[in-house]
């Protein structure tokens, strides 16, 4: 009798990229071969297809939703970093304000949104509201803990060296807090798409969102299903990107830090 | 003048009340090591954030060659902290150039003062690596090459080796011995170690728990260079423990 | 105590302004009504019985979700901590499964179940599993190794090291596992009642919106909004008692 060699799993990057071909070649082969009805899963071709006919308009609706996202970031990005280093830094400011950010935020931010229909209307207006907000509380959260981990002794050391004010922010605090504010652009991102996402399936006019809930209604599967995709591609290409700039640039911060999952609750 | 440092009744009270240093006098003269050793709590890091000129006393002053240092002055007095504080965004070369930086010094000068430094300090080559490509002795390394860049008259330690392994301590104590022997620097160092105070030391300060006050000075008569040997003699023993029974009996 | 006062004193200043710049006109008193006639109208609502009916509808909801989801991300959470190859296999997928807009699945279950109850408990369902995964996984890797060994060296079996080890040890972890799945299964059910459902608070609440019931739609966030604060922070609180040994 032989003695079997220890068998080896395929390595894991290996193994996932198995499994995205055998996912996307379930999503053709299933309903070609009729074990789901096409109109639950129409196949991955009849998918691109359409996509590809209606080019035009997905763009324009992605264009529309893109647009949204935009706006969303700059409101809880820019909004929410400064709060959050003003927070964080200042220990009077987070004494009081933390403990109460971290209650509000067990409250589920989508009850606002018919709010913000009734106020701004049904385009993109609402939208931008949602979800900058929805991506505020996050990213301030995070940038106040971020902004917590850094040294003290890095000013206690450059003001040993002589620096003045304006050199310890600039040359000491920025790029001290550069990895933090990466942080936050990139979860800041991922929430904006979320949020406006959401509020476009929601109540719109126009945009992604607005596609795939229209075309449900009329049930016109493939064409649900190309807005499920774009929206897919979107989200992961954003991930991957931002992973990818946030890791070229802080190249420096070792390993220890885990990285955190966007905290997405749609 | 020949005292480097100058102390005359330095007394210090956190937040105005809990005193924390009492009547503090004392005078390094040039060119001499001085190590402060006392039990934790007693203000040593304190007293030397003081002397940089990175804290104000309450009462009392502190002439640095001849002049008060009412604020950092890092041509004059170079600080070297426990934790080595390197900036990880920068190369442990750009770490060193910073105090340059700082002063608007033209690229090539710093470059090139910055490697001298960092040759040394033993780390030659070392230049491109980031702070957490470097072990602990060789992150302070930087530290101390970063403090002397500036060339100051006046060095002043905060526990550099502490956070390191004991082996690694002994060598980095030899190291800087070295390099100060190159040097005519005035020293003031601070440890919990009673081996490393005696082995670096000209001369012991004792403080005594809070308020810190000195109960003693112990001049150690070794000879130099110092080497590993001398630790086993009975004259370094007795150094040491002369510097321990003052701690304990201030206890 | 101070804090607490200043904390308190940026609410009254908050309700105050909720109360005064609609009744003053500084703002539409149409789109924000008073506070007062907000909370009276919540009074009302609680005493009709489409309301009790739509809020019954809702924690049943919530309640079936999250009985599924817990224990079956749990499960996941427990197989991905413990198993290094799924383990690598898998967490990097999980990170941009979080990244994605999960809604947009919304429509998958509602061709699959219908417009009914099924989908918002299954789409909730989905959604928690994730972060009961995620969450339970961390939990299980925060039992300290040393914990374990020391166990181990003593001679301990399985189910000690589990109940004696690793229970104790996870048991504040699990608490807030619990409290922050909760806040996602909570909107996990409101979106499905936004979104195609004509039963449940979710739904109400969009209607009223639709319909420019500003009163009956404030009254509903305020409801909601201070139904999911409470259970919040009584988790919360259940969970300091229990992390009293934690540093």
């Amino acid at each position: 009798m032989t003695r079997r060699t220890r068998r080896t799993l395929p390595s894991p990057v290996a193994m996932r990229r198995g499994i995205l071909v055998t996912l996307l070649a379930l999503w053709e082969l299933v309903p070609l071969t009729g074990l789901l009805p096409e109109l639950f899963l129409p196949s991955l071709s009849s998918t691109l297809k359409v996509l590809w006919q209606d080019g035009r308009i997905y763009g324009h609706a992605l264009a529309v939703t893109l647009y949204e996202v935009a706006m969303a970031m700059a409101i809880a990005c820019g909004g929410g970093i400064l709060a959050g280093a003003a927070v964080g830094g200042l220990a009077r400011l987070r004494v009081l304000l933390l403990p109460v950010v971290s209650s509000l935020y067990a409250v589920p931010i989508v009850i606002l949104y018919p709010v913000f229909t009734a106020w701004f209307g049904v385009g993109s207006e609402s939208k931008i509201a949602f979800a900058g907000i929805y991506a505020f509380f996050p990213v301030m959260l995070s940038t106040a803990a971020g902004i917590q981990t850094i040294d003290p002794q890095f000013l206690v050391a450059a003001r040993s060296m002589g620096a003045t004010l304006p050199q310890q922010i600039a040359r000491v605090i920025i790029p001290a807090s550069l990895p933090t504010v990466f942080a936050g652009l990139r979860l800041g991102g991922a929430l904006a798409i979320i949020g406006v996402v959401v509020s476009e399936m929601l109540t719109a006019a126009a945009g992604i969102g607005y596609l795939l809930t229209l075309n449900r209604t009329i049930l016109d599967s493939p064409r649900v299903f190309a807005a499920i995709l774009l929206i897919l591609l979107l989200s992961i290409a954003y991930y991957l990107v931002s992973r990818a700039i946030e890791r070229r640039f802080v190249v420096w911060q070792s390993a220890g830090k885990p990285l955190q999952p966007a905290q997405s609750t749609v | 003048m020949t005292e480097a440092i100058a102390v005359e009744g330095l007394s210090h009270n956190y937040g105005g009340t809990v005193p924390a240093l009492e009547d503090i006098s004392f005078s390094v003269p040039a060119g001499r090591f001085t190590v402060i050793v006392g039990p934790s709590g007693c203000g040593k890091t304190s007293l030397l954030m003081m002397l940089a000129g990175l804290r104000a006393q309450s009462q009392g002053s502190i002439h640095c060659l001849g002049k008060p240092i009412p604020e950092p002055d890092p041509q004059r007095v170079g600080v070297i902290f426990q934790e080595a504080s390197l900036y990880p965004w920068l190369t442990a070369l750009e770490n060193i150039e910073f105090p340059l930086s700082l002063r608007g010094t033209p690229k090539e000068d710093m470059r090139r003062r910055a490697e001298a430094m960092l040759h040394l300090v033993g780390l030659a080559g070392f230049g491109a690596r980031y702070p957490h490509e470097l072990s602990g002795g060789m992150k302070q390394r930087v530290a101390i090459a970063r403090g002397l860049v500036q060339d100051p008259p006046v060095l002043l330690m905060d526990e550099p080796f502490a956070a390191l392994d004991e082996q690694t301590r002994m060598t980095m104590g030899h190291e800087l011995l070295r390099i100060w022997s190159t040097t005519s620097k005035t020293v003031v160092f601070i440890t919990h170690s009673l081996t490393e105070a005696v082995y670096l030391a000209d001369e012991v300060l004792v403080m005594s728990a809070r308020p810190g006050r000195i109960i003693d000075r112990i001049p150690i008569d070794l000879p130099r260079p110092r080497n590993y040997e001398m630790m086993a003699t009975d004259v370094f023993g007795r150094l040491r423990d002369r510097i321990w029974r003052q701690i304990r009996k201030a206890d | 105590m101070k804090i607490l006062l200043v904390r308190l004193g940026l609410l009254a200043l908050v309700l105050a302004a909720w109360e005064l710049l609609p009744r003053h006109g500084i703002v539409n008193p149409l789109l924000l009504p008073p506070l007062s006639e907000v909370l009276a109208m919540l009074g009302e609502l609680l005493q009709r019985g489409q309301v009790r009916e739509a809020l019954g509808v809702s924690a049943f909801e919530v309640a079936l979700a999250f009985a599924i989801a817990v224990p079956l991300g749990a499960a996941l959470g427990v197989l991905i901590a413990e198993n290094d190859y799924l383990g690598d296999v898998f967490k990097p997928m999980l990170f941009i499964v979080f990244a994605i807009p999960k809604s947009i699945f919304l429509p998958l279950f509602i061709l699959a179940f219908g417009t009914g109850i099924q989908q918002k408990i299954a789409y909730a369902a989905f959604t928690t599993t994730f972060v009961v995964l995620m969450s339970a996984a961390a939990a299980v890797e925060s039992v300290k190794q040393d914990y374990l060994l020391v166990a181990r060296s003593y001679g301990a079996t399985r189910l000690q090291i589990l109940t004696r080890v690793y229970v104790p040890s996870m048991l504040p972890v699990l608490l807030e596992t619990l409290r922050i799945s909760m806040i996602f299964n909570f909107t996990g059910v409101l979106i499905a009642e936004m979104y195609a459902s004509r039963t449940g608070i979710g739904h109400l609440i969009a209607s009223w919106g639709e319909n420019f019931q500003m009163k009956q739609l404030f009254a509903g966030v305020i409801l909601l909004a201070a139904a999911a604060i409470l259970f919040n922070e009584a988790l919360r609180w259940m969970e300091a008692r229990v992390s009293a040994w934690r540093t």
